[in-house]
């Protein structure tokens, strides 16, 4: 099947019955986009397909073939930042780290419509990725600034 | 003068784990890799009568008991636990064959069918004939100050398990290499890994123990990797070939151990002032089918069974008590949480009975420098209960709420604790640490075992020899944990990892300071190369511990904490929610300001969830709400405002003054917010607080 | 998850094909249809759910919320529920069904689910989720395990002794306070479907949980023109503040003039077999003084015919606060 994954268009031998996260994580090596429970409770999964929040567990690949999917790989890179992961690595938003890469697509569909979130706007987007770790605070304090740098330099 | 130390320098692992560049255990891939799956036990107490393989077995790798070639028993303390059910079954979703395979799907399609004789289980620790531990702290005559008391106030406090929820499940891989195995695993303790290994497989095999990056811990990494990491050992043995093992969400929740359930039993004897003359306590935690972890839980749980307050006649009783339930283990705070919490909601009773107020009560008997804890421990300076207490009040400006909010639908409660750290008494001499710190031509590189699983152990101990060596904080390298490479500097728990691990490494960094003799770092390593400095922990000495008795010095120091709760109640609806939550706590002094607070928000949001969500429901021995969707834990917009305050109150045998911190946060919101529910009106003394419970206590 | 073909499907008529060859639309059917996913998918993963032919249907043009001739609104199966909530029009006219979206699931599952499936959604009681354990649901005749198990979280309303599984969706507890239809093309042709008759209680028979039959497809969802003068609201009461399903829910459609109530439609989540319309409440209010005596007679009259499980008596008392709670919200004798 054909995919576009992080802008660039993909053949994958993948059978019709695999989930987007298999496909994004055993066939792509992908694997920055972390299985945490396999059933859409956990928000570990989160990718973009075609710029909106979804759980890869729960999303057949074949269902994507016309779609743009982001995975963290494609966010930003160590030597080019996303404002967020920026963001993130500054407000000290990450601990254990296993569910960042989720917390920061959730983050990032958030902002694409919302450049300018309320707070409560980033804990209604965040409150579908659990983390453990219990870094919500920071988690919002940083995606608020993260939204202050993209307004400032879009 | 520091430059690294009590800065919010950028942590070593950020990043990678911002990028999703760092690997986990799942993330890593072996040529001829097979993946591994268990079959457990369908029944909670048993025998096995027959095991048959109704499936094709070509391609399977099938490892049962009798593929041992060492000592099936998993090493710990009391050497109880067996990797695979020989005959009797404990527990269930206990584990009894192994199978792997290369394709996933025909693994997960093997059907092993189990024929067991089924005997009576015992799910009530408090009718279970068998005891694991029994301990018993006594300071003075507790009968006779009882009995000539002025009032007595007695009470009974329950708490249920608690899951640990790390967001990765348990998952490790196990790689035949020069004829041993190396393994590669999530896990807390490379080396309690490494000795497990050693038991399971003999002394014939060359054996390493890698930690991979650790989604969470909480203590559920503590010591049920060595069974994870058997597992996966005897299947990469038998196949000659890498096998990964990686449990989903349901069978890490079920089969893996959780907090010990508790109850706890106060008989309290005071004067009308409301000065603590008498203190009874009887502590009993469910254990599980197996010991693993559960006396030094509860040994943990029985020291501080007594609160932060004097009192001059103590009796502290405990048993951990065998259930056919899978074992219960380390959880952040190990044992404190539990007894905290019912020795702080008794306090608020006591208070109510004697018509004062509870602060007072709290004021009059809060340990200070120079009392004596349970344990006939005499404290010195760095006893801060009532710097806390008295902060905590003045920040929440809490007398006045308290007044305030009567009869409103909002409620406050505040919680005073404290959390011993490091391993208790002579533990840590016991355990004799060591850390290790190489010369590099850039800098330096910190070699010991002590694991990042989020807290920050790489950053704050990169910090620790930044200053002590007078070198940049980022010239310093830490290794991935690596059993054939690194110090064994013991595990990380018992919120040990800064203050004894980083107190040795800040030994390390100054020798090496002097070795240098001025030099930096590379100069010196242009002109001499590399050396290493290797130190050992040393135990303050004036530490007396009689483990017999239970008497002397406890741990080397304690963090103290008051956490004030606001919660608010919808009375139509039973909903609580948390508003507000102050914690002043006192733990030293903070190496990363940043990674402190995400401790203390962290410990907060977990100590909520036990408080208010956090409801595993056994049936016939398993969890049978195995599922985040059943079993839940706080979201964003379950975690309240939260306003930390760090006390700073130096350590000497610390590094830098600090003290153990991982815990203590963890101790206080529980008790916290059920006074702040008990303001509100409602008699509640169990938690989690759910709306079943809730309406039970309104209804009284 | 096992093998199975799957199709995108270009046209209705092609879907509708396609289904009609399946012998049951119901529990274990062999043809499914595929829109968000976040169920079946999940069902499929459990092996609860085994289609051999998968009719990936995301692709007709079913995705509009149509305003319509006589006031109402028309809602294409398959408009996802983050669009369905946030459309001005039900934000404004219909705000129980807006607010019944958003306090499901979470953002991810919002962007993907859609109305039909949502419609569709299938119970999350854990024994029906567990092929290990016994459900007449998933495998008729095979027991409840659910009775003398964990049921904190199951029905209090319309059970019967093969299965007690609550209707999960909050959604369809907005739709039955509604009065919505469902548009469903089949084989035979199309057809109207009352939101009353859709949803079937379990009875000697679990598994048949619509009035669906192979090929049909749900079309659209659709909504009377919002009643003048009416106020809607939707209470959802739950351990934790989001992403969780309810333990009990009201959906209240009420007006009151003249200190008294008029017309009032009340449903009911979390604690029935199908979302459950409380008429006897309904009839009680209508009429009555908008104070709290009549309220709390009508939230006691709702759950008169609760049937407790073994563990969860004390929704009875919850459902009755909850649904109390959401006529006061209404009403503006509480403040949300």
């Amino acid at each position: 099947m054909r995919l576009t994954i992080n802008g660039v268009p993909r053949d994958v031998p993948a059978g019709d019955h695999e989930t987007l996260l298999a496909v994004i994580r055993e066939r792509l090596q992908l694997t920055g986009t972390k299985e945490g429970c396999a059933r859409g409770e956990c928000g570990a999964c989160t990718v973009l397909i075609d710029g909106r929040a979804a759980y890869s567990c729960l999303t057949l690949a074949a269902g994507c073939a016309d779609s743009a999917v982001t995975t963290i790989e494609g966010l930003g890179r160590a030597d080019a930042l996303h404002p967020l992961q920026q963001a993130f690595i500054e407000q000290d938003a990450l601990q254990c780290g296993f569910c960042t890469p989720g917390q920061l697509l959730a983050a990032a569909a958030l902002i694409a419509r919302t450049p300018r979130p309320s707070e409560d706007d980033v804990r209604v987007a965040l409150s579908g990725n659990l983390c453990r770790c219990g870094t919500y605070p920071k988690l919002v304090r940083a995606v608020m600034q993260a939204a202050e740098m993209m307004r400032a330099e879009p | 003068m520091t430059t690294a130390v009590g800065q919010s320098v950028s942590r070593k692992d950020g990043i990678g784990k911002a990028t999703g560049a760092t690997k986990y255990a799942d993330d890593l891939h072996f040529p001829g890799m097979l993946f591994g799956r268990t079959i457990r036990s369908t029944i909670p107490c048993g025998r096995v009568k027959s095991i048959r393989m109704d499936f094709d077995t070509s391609g399977f790798t099938i490892v049962d008991y009798r593929d041992i070639p060492h000592r099936n028993v998993v090493a710990l303390i009391d050497e109880d636990q067996p990797y695979l059910v020989e005959t009797e079954v404990r527990h269930m979703a206990e584990a009894i064959v192994l199978l792997a395979h290369e394709d996933r799907e025909k693994l997960l399609g093997a059907n092993v069918v189990i024929e067991y004789e089924e005997a009576e289980p015992v799910f009530d620790p408090e009718r279970s004939p068998h005891s694991f531990k029994d301990i018993t702290i006594e300071k003075g005559d507790v009968e006779d100050a009882l009995a000539s008391a002025e009032i007595v106030v007695e009470g009974t406090y329950r708490t249920g398990h608690q899951e640990h929820v790390y967001i990765e499940t348990n998952g490790v891989i196990a790689v035949p290499e020069h004829g041993g195995i190396a393994l590669y695993g999530s896990l807390q303790c490379p080396f309690y890994a490494y000795k497990a290994l050693r038991s399971v497989l003999g002394n014939d095999h060359p054996l390493r123990v890698i930690q991979t990056e650790t989604g969470g811990g909480f203590g559920g990494k503590e010591e049920y990797p060595s069974m994870i990491a058997g597992h996966a050992a005897l299947l990469a043995v038998k196949s000659g070939r890498p096998v990964k093992i990686i449990y989903d969400r349901v069978e890490d929740m079920v089969a893996t151990t959780k907090r010990h359930p508790s109850i706890v039993r106060h008989r309290t004897g005071l004067t009308r002032e409301g000065r603590l003359v008498a203190m009874d306590v009887d502590v009993i935690l469910d254990g599980g089918a197996y010991s693993t972890l559960s006396a030094v839980v509860l040994s943990r749980g029985c020291i501080h069974a007594a609160g932060p307050y004097r009192c001059d006649n103590v009796k502290i009783f405990g048993r951990a008590m065998f259930t056919n339930t899978p074992p219960n283990g380390a959880f952040r705070g190990f044992g404190a949480p539990q007894t905290e919490f019912a020795m702080e909601v008794h306090m608020e009773r006591i208070a109510e009975q004697l018509g004062m107020d509870s602060l007072t009560l709290r004021e009059m008997n809060a340990l200070r420098p120079g009392d004596m804890t349970a344990t006939s421990q005499v404290l010195k300076q760095d006893a801060s209960a009532l710097e806390c207490l008295q902060e905590a009040v003045r920040r929440t400006d809490y007398r006045r709420k308290r007044e305030e909010l009567k009869g409103t639908n909002r409620g406050i409660g505040l919680a005073l604790f404290y959390h011993g750290a490091g391993f208790t008494g002579a533990g840590e001499q016991r355990l004799a640490s060591k850390a290790r710190l190489d010369l590099t031509a850039t800098g330096a590189r910190i070699m010991v075992a002590s694991t990042e699983i989020g807290q920050g152990t790489r950053t704050m101990h990169a910090q620790i020899v930044s200053d002590a060596l007078g070198v940049p904080y980022e010239t310093i390298e830490v290794a991935q944990p690596d059993t054939s490479v690194v110090a064994d500097s013991g595990p990380t728990v018992a919120s040990r990892t800064c203050m004894v691990v980083g107190k040795i490494l800040e030994r390390c960094a100054l020798e090496m300071k002097e070795r240098l003799e001025g030099m930096t770092p590379a100069q010196y390593h242009a002109k001499h190369g590399a050396f290493s400095i290797v130190k050992e922990h040393i135990q303050p000495e004036w530490m007396r511990w009689d483990d017999d008795n239970y008497q002397g010095d406890a741990y080397a120091t304690y963090a103290w904490g008051c956490d004030v709760a606001e919660v608010e109640i919808d009375r139509d609806t039973y909903e609580v929610r948390p508003v507000k939550v102050t914690a002043v706590q006192e733990f030293g002094r903070p190496i990363h300001p940043a990674l402190a607070m995400g401790q203390i928000e962290g410990g907060t949001v977990q100590g909520l969830g036990y408080a208010l969500l956090e409801h595993v429901v056994m049936k016939n021995g398993a969890m049978a709400n195995p599922t985040l969707t059943n079993y839940t834990i706080p979201t964003t917009l379950d975690t309240p405002e939260l306003d930390i305050v760090m006390l700073e109150n130096h350590y000497d045998g610390g590094p830098f003054g600090a003290k153990g911190l991982g815990e203590l946060p963890m101790d206080g919101p529980a008790p916290a917010v059920v006074n702040a529910i008990r303001h509100l009106g409602l008699d509640l003394r169990d938690i989690p607080a759910i709306p079943e419970t809730l309406i039970a206590c309104a209804s009284l | 998850m096992e093998r199975f073909q799957y199709t995108r499907a270009r046209t209705i008529p092609e879907a509708i094909g396609i289904g009609a060859q399946a012998t049951t639309a119901q529990q274990g059917a062999p043809v499914r249809f595929l829109a968000g996913g976040t169920t079946l998918v999940d069902l499929m993963k459990l092996n609860v759910e085994h289609p051999t032919r998968l009719v990936d249907i995301n692709h007709l043009a079913l995705n509009a919320i149509e305003h319509m001739p006589d006031g109402g609104l028309r809602i294409g199966a398959l408009v996802r529920n983050a669009a369905l909530a946030h459309d001005a029009t039900v934000m404004k006219d219909y705000r129980v069904l807006s607010e019944a979206l958003l306090s499901g699931a979470s953002a991810q599952l919002r962007n993907v689910a859609t109305t039909g499936g949502n419609l569709l959604q299938r119970t999350r009681c854990m024994y029906f989720r567990n092929t290990a354990m016994a459900c007449n649901k998933r495998e008729p005749g095979s027991g409840c395990s659910a009775i003398a198990g964990d049921n904190r979280s199951l029905a209090i309303l319309g059970t019967s002794p093969q299965c007690i599984a609550t209707n999960p969706s909050d959604m369809n507890v907005a739709l039955a306070a509604l009065d919505a239809t469902v548009q469903v093309q089949g084989s035979k042709g199309e057809r109207t479907i009352p939101f009353r008759d859709f949803h079937l209680l379990p009875g000697d028979t679990p598994h048949r949980e619509t009035v669906l039959e192979p090929g049909d497809l749900v079309t659209h969802v659709t909504l009377a023109a919002p009643r003048a003068g009416a106020t809607s609201r939707y209470l959802k009461l739950r351990d934790r503040a989001s992403y969780e399903f309810a333990l009990a829910s009201a959906a209240v459609i009420v007006e009151v003039s003249g200190g008294r109530f008029g017309n009032v439609s009340i449903a009911m989540g979390g604690i029935g077999t199908k979302p459950w319309r409380m008429t006897a409440a309904e009839q009680a209010l209508a009429g009555a003084p908008v104070d709290e005596a009549t309220i709390v007679r009508a939230a006691k009259l709702a759950l008169a015919d609760a049937k407790p499980q073994s563990e969860n008596g004390f929704k009875v008392e919850l459902a009755q606060r909850c649904l109390a709670h959401a006529l006061r919200l209404a009403t503006g004798m509480a403040a949300s």
